[in-house]
């Protein structure tokens, strides 16, 4: 009788605690939707150039799990054909695509890793910084990202992230032309808008 | 031969300094005329700078040659003789050159025409050193 006793206050204490465990830790899936894009801005001695992905063409999950203490761990990933760039010139394109060693290296990933918070969302875009790792060329590099996140009235959640990042982070030699006189300068601005639905 | 190796490098100093002087103060001023050489067609890891920069001095020696075995031909001032010989070079070089480049490769207008002038423009200024210190 002590016994059962016993067993029911610990069966009731693993019931509670596995309760609450639940309740602090809520698990939500977006969706990433075909809308969503990415570009690369950076700059010459000469000119700048902006190369977009203007349409993401899968269909990827990412999941959010809800921390006890507001930060938020995600887990999923984009993959994005570097053969999708396009820098409004032909010549640029191409000049991207064979600095990223689109041969060797046709897709480039960022994986979500984390959010510092996850705040109501509204049609108001709300700071949230965010961790991501980013794979070009096979080699991978951990960024903190500025994000804006909102929310509109159809329940897309957009999520504007940029980040700046330079060539030779990936050890890409960011090109020169004419003995060097024309020279592609390392630093990088990445900025991508995911457009996302919960489900 | 010394005369010819002398006159070359005395004249591939002088392109060298303008050439790439030139060069360089056309991408200052006139940027817009060097984006399309942000292509792959162009070498872009700087493995070749040493040769790029050494094209002075082998157009020179070229030309230097060239102006010793025909120089006999180009009569006049030492201008009219300069002019001329970069004219000759241009229309028998040049222009052949620049007519299979721009239909075989993927470059502009702009840039045929802008290799012609600029290898024009050192073919008179080699002519006319020639025609200086070698008449």
């Amino acid at each position: 009788m002590r016994y059962r006793n016993i067993l029911l206050v610990i069966l009731l204490i693993l019931s509670f605690t596995g309760f609450s465990m639940k309740n602090n830790a809520e698990t939500k899936r977006w969706v990433v939707s075909q809308n969503s894009s990415l570009s690369v801005n950076g700059s010459t001695n000469i000119n700048t150039f902006s190369c977009v992905i203007p349409a993401y063409d899968k269909t990827d999950t990412i999941t959010v799990k809800s921390k006890t203490d507001k930060s938020v761990m995600l887990s999923g990933s984009i993959d994005l054909s570097v053969n999708s760039f396009d820098c409004h010139n032909s010549g640029m394109t191409k000049q991207l695509q064979k600095t990223l060693n689109e041969k060797q290296f046709p897709v480039l990933h960022i994986r979500f890793l984390s959010l510092s918070s996850l705040p109501a969302m509204t049609r108001n875009p709300e700071p949230v910084t965010g961790l991501v790792d980013i794979e070009i060329a096979g080699v991978n590099k951990q960024l903190e990202i500025n994000y804006q996140i909102s929310q509109d009235e159809a329940n897309v959640i957009h999520l504007l992230g940029s980040s700046d990042l330079n060539f030779t982070d990936f050890k890409l030699i960011p090109p020169r032309k004419l003995g060097g006189m024309i020279k592609t300068k390392d630093q990088l601005n990445v900025v991508f808008h995911l457009k996302m639905k919960t489900i | 031969m010394k005369k010819i190796l002398i006159t070359g490098l005395i004249a591939g100093c002088i392109l060298f300094i303008l050439s790439y002087g030139g060069l360089f103060l056309g991408i200052r001023f006139f940027p817009g005329l060097f984006v399309a050489y942000n292509n792959p067609l162009f070498n872009s890891d700087g493995s070749r700078d040493v040769l790029f920069y050494l094209h002075a001095f082998i157009i020179s020696f070229a030309l230097s040659w060239f102006w010793d075995r025909f120089k006999s031909m180009f009569k006049g001032s030492f201008i009219m003789r300069g002019l001329e010989f970069g004219f000759v070079y241009a229309m028998i070089a040049l222009l052949p050159v620049m007519w299979i480049s721009f239909s075989s490769l993927d470059i502009t207008v702009v840039m045929v025409v802008s290799w012609f002038l600029y290898g024009l423009a050192q073919a008179i200024v080699a002519g006319l050193v020639f025609a200086k210190i070698n008449p």
